[in-house]
């Protein structure tokens, strides 16, 4: 009791002098965020650590997170798994071009819902090491073309990791130096190869299937209830941590970074051979989702739907995070759109542009770096997750 | 000047009760004792000293250099032993040597571990190997390796005192600043976090909540020493700092410091109170308290001058360590220059991310390094943020790139023979925005450690 009789004093003394300290200032202090409770229309320098927002209810968001956009993008990722293995099956009995068209756009389209996944990257996809298991690249053609000739295999062995996923489907389905007919040609007269799709599409459709059961079964409930603030461990710190982790590793540098060889020691020369879907030929279309399911998730808007509710994006706004003189979600949010516009400005495929329309690709990366600060400095900061694998002592 | 000089003899010399300070021997033995143990069973001897391969050490102590697995564990094995033996009062000057040069060598092995309870502790077992704590209620007095004493010179227990005093003191003055008083930072983000407490988790939503804590956080601070030093506020005073210290370990991830200080300041009891726990412990113990020997009255003269000399050096230098950062310019959180051994503790929210980038000044050519190839994440993380490691590390990838060939992957050799070593590095500071930290043009190779002002730290603008 004793100490909250003198701290309410103190509290009046620090109004007070506050009032006293600003009153000298002649230019209005205030808060200038268009989204606050008490945006200042009178005020001259943006103080937006003034700020402040609606109620802002931690369960209540984790709840809409998982809800609406976990639990949605999960069950489509495992949908579009099924089709794609369906339209495998179907394939298989009966080598056709329809059939091959079929496949290609149903992996299309599985391909696509990863992408709003991937970031995910805690819990049971990490329990599944679900981000080495369906989508690894630059993939070993060896081993893939071993595999299949000998006919015995164990695509759970990580050393299987480069030879299946969407990316060793991105060989088979477009292997080099075949038109289409003639690849239905070597199925048609490769068993192998046909089983070797198969088993592909069903080790997809299994891991899906595995880790949208173990969100909607055990994970989401757990998820839900908050009881640890945001220390390790904690929904907050895992989705923060995976959300970072997997931006700059997989995105940032996987998509772009590396293929364009900012990573490549010191000639960084290009390496076009270790873009996403080299084969395919197209890239950008999965950077794209990638970065749009980023945003949607950061922002709690649902997955099926443009609504929009509680998401980091108000968390932060919660705490009054600022970058310059907009609030760190506005900051991020236009970096995205910024991220958007350049990928937007690219030509597929990306392993000729980086060769062909460096600069491009180069002003692409910057911006996707730009966003790395972003997440790993201001949001794990707005938020209080430790980027860390370590407890401490602290002081 | 007579009448302060009389009140200074008084406060060092005068006889005092040895109770209050056998007790704090026993209890900070236990504490270490348990601390450690703590420790190892986190793992952290093998995560903080065995795993890293590059250690940042502090300047002046680069020879400080971790062991092996087994050694580590031997250091830690001793450590322990010596905070049970000085627990104990057994061997005691030994054990208290032996801890302070254990507990501190392990200390100064990574400054990525400093913690400001940790210096702490190195300087209370500093003081221990001087003070006469194994006088009673010791093995080295049933032994008769030492002579018992009822009495000890009063400045025994007032260093000890002053060494907390100045503890709160200075953690207090630390929070006297624009941020902590009338921004309530950081105090104003994290609290946010916490309305999943019980009971007062509610509260945490609203920024007042932030500013009492500040305010209440900083007068705490300031005048706590005071209060337990009156006997009138004492009491209530004990009863603030349980509660200051308990609400702290609650909320904030910070190990053992609380139980530390609620354990240590129990000294700022009166002689009785100290006696009867020493009374109830040998009920406990079934041991006798064979005849006092009185203290031997204390020698005039020289010697009396000496000690006093070197008290006041101590106190003269506790003072100034926390004060340097006066001697440099900018803004003291941002540069953290003369921010370690300073009592500021929890006063900051500052994250950071670095890129280094080695170039080769014959080509151009620049390799981006992966800070994971050499540091732990903890490593890393710390480093980011804090300039004085920022340059270490750039002088170790010059260190390791230096007059090497390397193999690139088109085949083409590159052989570097000084290496230019550049850091982009974004730091945010109170959640105000990341923005850039050091000069990212500066080849950090050529600058050198010391204390010396960074003047390639970038001005903090927000």
């Amino acid at each position: 009791m004793r100490e909250k009789v003198i701290g309410f004093q103190l509290k009046q003394i620090a109004v007070l002098t506050a009032i006293l300290f600003f009153s000298f200032s002649c230019r209005k202090r205030g808060c200038m965020d268009p989204n606050a409770l008490n945006t200042d229309p009178n005020a001259e320098i943006a103080d937006n650590s003034s700020c402040s927002y609606g109620e802002f209810d931690k369960p209540e968001m984790l709840s809409n997170v998982c809800d609406n956009y976990i639990l949605p993008a999960y069950q489509e990722f495992n949908n579009k798994n099924i089709a794609l293995h369906q339209e495998a099956l179907s394939f298989s009995t009966n080598p056709s071009l329809e059939g091959l068209t079929a496949v290609k756009s149903s992996w299309v389209a599985a391909l696509i819902s990863w992408q709003k996944v991937s970031f995910l990257d805690f819990g049971p996809a990490d329990y599944y090491t679900l981000k080495n298991q369906v989508n690894i690249y630059p993939i070993d053609t060896n081993t893939i073309q071993n595999n299949i000739s000998f006919g015995t295999y164990d695509l759970n062995l990580a050393s299987n990791n480069d030879a299946k996923g969407y990316q060793a489907l991105d060989f088979l389905l477009h292997l080099p130096g075949t038109n289409e007919e003639n690849l239905v040609d070597y199925f048609n007269n490769n068993t192998n190869a046909t089983s070797y799709l198969l088993d592909l599409t069903e080790n997809l459709m299994l891991l899906s299937q595995n880790v949208y059961d173990e969100w909607v079964n055990v994970y989401c409930s757990n998820f839900k209830s908050n009881n640890n603030s945001n220390a390790q461990g904690s929904p907050i710190s895992n989705v923060v941590n995976g959300l970072c982790s997997y931006y700059e590793t997989y995105i940032r540098k996987g998509k772009f970074g590396l293929p364009l060889g900012v990573f490549n020691s010191f000639t960084q020369e290009e390496m076009p051979h270790l873009v996403e879907c080299y084969y395919y030929g197209q890239s950008l279309p999965f950077a794209k989702a990638a970065i749009e399911g980023m945003s949607d998730f950061i922002n709690g808007v649902h997955f099926d739907t443009p609504e929009n509710r509680l998401g980091l994006d108000d968390y932060m706004d919660f705490v009054g995070a600022t970058h310059g003189s907009n609030t760190l979600s506005t900051a991020i949010n236009n970096q995205l759109e910024t991220i958007i516009t350049k990928i937007d400005a690219l030509n597929d495929p990306l392993s000729n542009e980086i060769l062909t329309n460096k600069p491009s690709v180069e002003d692409a990366y910057t911006e996707l770096q730009k966003l790395v600060p972003y997440l790993k400095v201001d949001m794990t900061s707005a938020l209080g997750v430790l980027i860390t694998y370590q407890d401490n002592d602290g002081d | 000047m007579m009448a302060i000089r009389k009140w200074l003899v008084n406060l060092t010399f005068s006889e005092k009760s040895i109770a209050p300070l056998v007790v704090f021997r026993v209890l900070f033995g236990i504490m270490m004792m348990l601390s450690t143990l703590r420790f190892i069973s986190k793992g952290w001897v093998e995560e903080l000293y065995i795993q890293p391969t590059y250690f940042f050490t502090y300047l002046g102590f680069d020879w400080v250099k971790p062991f092996d697995v087994m050694g580590m564990y031997i250091l830690f094995s001793v450590l322990i032993a010596s905070c049970v033996f000085i627990s104990l009062g057994f061997l005691y000057r030994i054990s208290t040597v032996v801890f302070f040069i254990c507990f501190t060598y392990i200390e100064l092995i990574d400054k990525t571990n400093y913690l400001n309870h940790y210096y702490f502790i190195s300087l209370v077992g500093f003081l221990l190997i001087f003070l006469p704590a194994n006088k009673s209620f010791s093995l080295d007095t049933y032994f008769k390796f030492t002579s018992k004493k009822k009495y000890v010179p009063a400045w025994t227990l007032h260093i000890i005192m002053f060494q907390l005093a100045v503890v709160y003191v200075f953690a207090g003055i630390a929070k006297l600043n624009y941020h902590w008083l009338f921004e309530a930072q950081p105090l104003i983000n994290w609290l946010k976090h916490q309305t999943d407490l019980p009971v007062i988790g509610p509260l945490m939503k609203f920024e007042f909540t932030a500013y009492l804590f500040s305010w209440g956080g900083a007068l705490f601070d300031l005048t706590i020493p005071f209060l337990l030093l009156n006997s009138r506020f004492r009491i209530p005073g004990y009863l603030l700092v349980v509660l200051f210290h308990g609400l702290t370990a609650v909320m904030f991830p910070i190990g053992v410091f609380p139980y530390v200080m609620i354990i240590s300041t129990l000294i700022f009891f009166p002689e009785s109170f100290h006696e009867k726990i020493i009374r109830s412990l040998r009920i406990l113990f079934k041991t006798k308290n064979k005849k006092e020997v009185s203290s031997t009255p204390i020698k005039e003269g020289n010697k009396k001058n000496i000690q006093a000399s070197l008290i006041a050096l101590y106190i003269v230098v506790q003072m100034f360590v926390p004060m340097r950062y006066l001697l440099y310019d900018g803004d003291l959180f941002w540069t953290e220059q003369g921010y370690r051994f300073s009592w500021r503790v929890m006063l900051i929210e500052k994250v950071g991310y670095a890129q280094f980038f080695v170039h080769d000044p014959t080509t151009d050519n620049k390799k981006l390094i992966n800070n994971r190839t050499y540091l732990t994440p903890q490593q890393e993380k710390m480093m980011a943020t804090q300039p004085d490691m920022i340059l270490q590390f750039a002088h170790h990838l010059r260190d390791t790139f230096k007059d090497t060939i390397i193999m690139e992957n088109n085949g083409q050799r590159i052989k570097i023979s000084e290496p230019k070593i550049t850091a982009e590095v974004y730091v945010s500071l109170f959640n105000k925005g990341s923005r850039l930290f050091i000069d990212s043009d500066v080849n950090l190779s050529k600058i050198h450690r010391g204390f010396h002002d960074k003047d390639w730290i970038l001005k903090n603008e927000n």
